[in-house]
């Protein structure tokens, strides 16, 4: 039997002379394509019943003043095997133009955008070029994070208006709400135009929260922006600063111990607890069931108690660092966890068994918000979305991090993609989380808790790039990560 | 029906277990105090986010939980800056969230107070010198108590508004 090929070799025998380099970051096959390719080569990646790769990620690098080039990577999953291939493509000079893959690939559609607001790269044949971050009133021509912008830059304001799309006819009214709504909720502006009760068009604006945390990671040290990636977003605190810390310790060559492994696998699934019950109760408050809401809001506070206890900070900040953990937990730490989670169980799925036979929630539940599973493909949807619409995706599982290579990751996955469905997924990780954690204590072993930095990368060559994964309650989060002897 | 209230008489009462937060570390001074007057018997807070990361507002979700439960001091959360007594406003400032900090300012009636809650609100935190970032809350508008913590602790907010609240300061600024 001739053996299968893999997915490069695919790619390679359909395209040879536009794939100009094949290569790999830290297991990740990479393939440089010549940029007037890559809506094909996507396509092709994107299309292919063998390959069948959906768009994690897409992302843009100034290597001013350095080398005078820019270059976008393109990520995508692909189906079967759930691998990794990794598209490259240079724009030299001051070329500033990019052939756009939005036409094909939807999940491309707010990256390019961004990339154009950030970069000042322009993707040619994109549908949509209004302002994304930039909003109408940035001065033309500000894009933050080319090398020349300087980070404290002030801003000046300018007149500008952002361009909504109308629709018009008999019995179409416009709603706009936001940025400041109701709710104790981040901002964000939403017009929808509805004709009754059918939302006919829903226009986003977001963005109002820029802070520029891409451009303040760049003015920091590898070892030192660890409390900044923990404020990237606060309820994933965990999960944003192990993938940065994941990505610095592959960077520097760095072991992290075993035991740290295990701690923060337990950190991880401690801040998966205290989201997925506070979503649980928000679904069920926003459905007018006031009374799950106040138990799931009572099990959550237990959770972040137990956090404060165990680190000193309820959001956990503060326990993960480059090479390992801050914060070790003495046995009697790990046993009051599992005792209080011993606790938390069984009222949980008291709880579950009053919901599921309340008929007026699960009503409301049940066939709304339905995502199916074609749209969440061709947008690229991960997480409990995801998993809920069909999509049997998980990075503790498929690309193990932390303890997960020795923890096994069961993985619930729903076909409705209704609500319904959401919460079933967050219901069931909630007692997969539990059962991880202790799972952590019967095995964790003993041992030092971080690893010293040696603060020299290893690559041969000046300059090291790695691609750094973790799947956080809400996120799943992708650090890429150069640096080279000269920068910092 | 049956197995809602035995889960209810089950759970108990559970407002109130939660550890003591520690002493306010910004005092309150007297004229936020006067200020506050109108309000000790009814406070109601709009909340407002201008480039937090999220932590203070969950803190802020938190309070209104049957652990810490707001109501039982007349403090309730309204959808509308038009409804409120109080504007809470968290993160730094970003460039894109200025003027609608300063609209919601002015749709907020008066008499009214400001809380800037977290380091963010207060000094910009990390994120202070950021092109995105404009300043803290007090560069816009006028601030009356500032609670510090990174996020602060619920019974820590809980304690600043209280003590706000209060017929007599119990401290005074130097």
């Amino acid at each position: 039997m001739p053996r299968a090929m893999t997915p490069v070799e695919r790619v390679t025998e359909a395209f040879g002379a536009a794939i100009a380099e094949v290569s790999a970051v830290q297991g990740t096959p990479m393939l440089r394509v010549e940029k007037e390719h890559v809506p094909v080569v996507a396509h092709y990646v994107h299309t292919h019943p063998e390959l069948r790769g959906t768009l994690s990620l897409l992302w843009a690098m100034d290597h001013r003043p350095r080398e005078a080039r820019s270059e976008l990577y393109y990520l995508f999953t692909l189906r079967e095997r759930r691998e990794w291939l990794l598209l490259r493509t240079e724009l030299r000079g001051e070329d500033r133009l990019f052939r756009s893959i939005t036409p094909h690939i939807h999940a491309a559609k707010w990256y390019e955008r961004e990339i154009r607001d950030l970069f000042g790269l322009i993707p040619q044949g994109h549908p949509d070029l209004r302002r994304l971050v930039r909003h109408e009133h940035w001065p033309k021509g500000t894009h933050p994070l080319k090398k020349e912008f300087s980070w404290n830059t002030v801003l000046q304001r300018q007149q500008g208006e952002y361009r909504f799309r109308h629709i018009e006819g008999e019995g179409v009214f416009e709603v706009p709400v936001g940025p400041i709504h109701a709710g104790i909720i981040e901002p964000g502006h939403f017009r929808f135009s509805v004709a009754g009760e059918p939302i006919m068009q829903l226009e986003l604006r977001h963005f109002w929260k820029h802070r520029g945390v891409e451009k303040l990671f760049e003015q920091q040290n590898l070892a030192t922006a660890v409390p900044l990636a923990e404020r990237v977003s606060g309820d994933t605190t965990i999960g944003h600063s192990l993938a940065y810390c994941q990505a610095v310790e592959a960077l520097l060559g760095l072991e992290v111990p075993r035991r740290a492994r295990y701690l923060r696998s337990l950190f991880l699934e401690l801040e998966r607890l205290h989201n997925h019950l506070g979503d649980v109760g928000a679904i069920c408050n926003d459905t007018a069931y006031v009374l799950a809401h106040a138990h799931c809001g009572r099990m959550k506070e237990r959770i972040m108690q137990l956090s404060d206890r165990l680190t000193g900070s309820r959001f956990l900040r503060g326990a993960n660092q480059v090479g390992g953990v801050a914060v070790d937990l003495t046995g009697a730490q790990l046993a009051e966890v599992v005792t209080e989670l011993d606790a938390i169980e069984p009222d949980f799925s008291e709880l579950e068994r009053i919901l599921f036979a309340n008929a007026s929630l699960t009503d409301r539940l049940e066939t709304t918000g339905v995502l199916k599973e074609r749209t969440a493909w061709d947008h690229a949807v991960m997480g409990v979305v995801g998993k809920a619409t069909g999509i049997d995706r998980d990075l503790r599982r498929d690309r193990p991090f932390a303890a997960y290579d020795e923890l096994q990751v069961k993985v619930s996955v729903y076909r409705y993609g209704d609500v319904r469905a959401r919460m079933r997924v967050r219901m069931d990780e909630i007692h997969e989380s539990m059962r991880l954690i202790r799972d952590v204590r019967e095995r964790i072993p003993q041992g030092p808790i971080t690893a010293e930095p040696s603060g020299v990368p290893v690559a041969g060559d000046s300059r090291c790039e790695i691609l750094r994964s973790c799947s956080g309650p809400r996120f799943s989060g992708r650090y890429w990560g150069t640096s080279s002897r000269t920068s910092r | 029906m049956f197995r809602i209230i035995k889960k209810s008489l089950k759970t108990g009462i559970v407002t109130g277990r939660h550890p003591a937060a520690g002493p306010t570390t910004q005092p309150v001074s007297p004229e936020a105090i006067e200020k506050a007057k109108p309000f000790r018997k009814s406070l109601t807070i709009r909340e407002v986010d201008t480039g937090s990361c999220n932590a203070c507002e969950m803190e802020m979700n938190a309070l209104a939980n049957s652990v810490y439960d707001v109501e039982r001091f007349g403090i309730h959360v309204a959808a509308s800056p038009r409804h409120a007594d109080a504007l809470v406003v968290t993160g730094p400032v970003t460039v894109n969230m200025a003027r609608p900090l300063r609209d919601v300012y002015k749709a907020t009636p008066g008499p009214k107070v400001v809380i800037a809650l977290g380091d963010c609100a207060i000094t910009c935190g990390m994120f202070a010198g950021s092109y995105a970032v404009t300043g803290p809350v007090d560069r816009h508008i006028p601030v009356d108590l500032r609670i510090p913590g990174c996020p602060p602790r619920p019974a820590e907010i809980l304690n600043a508004i209280n003590e706000l609240r209060q017929d007599k300061p119990t401290r005074c600024e130097p």
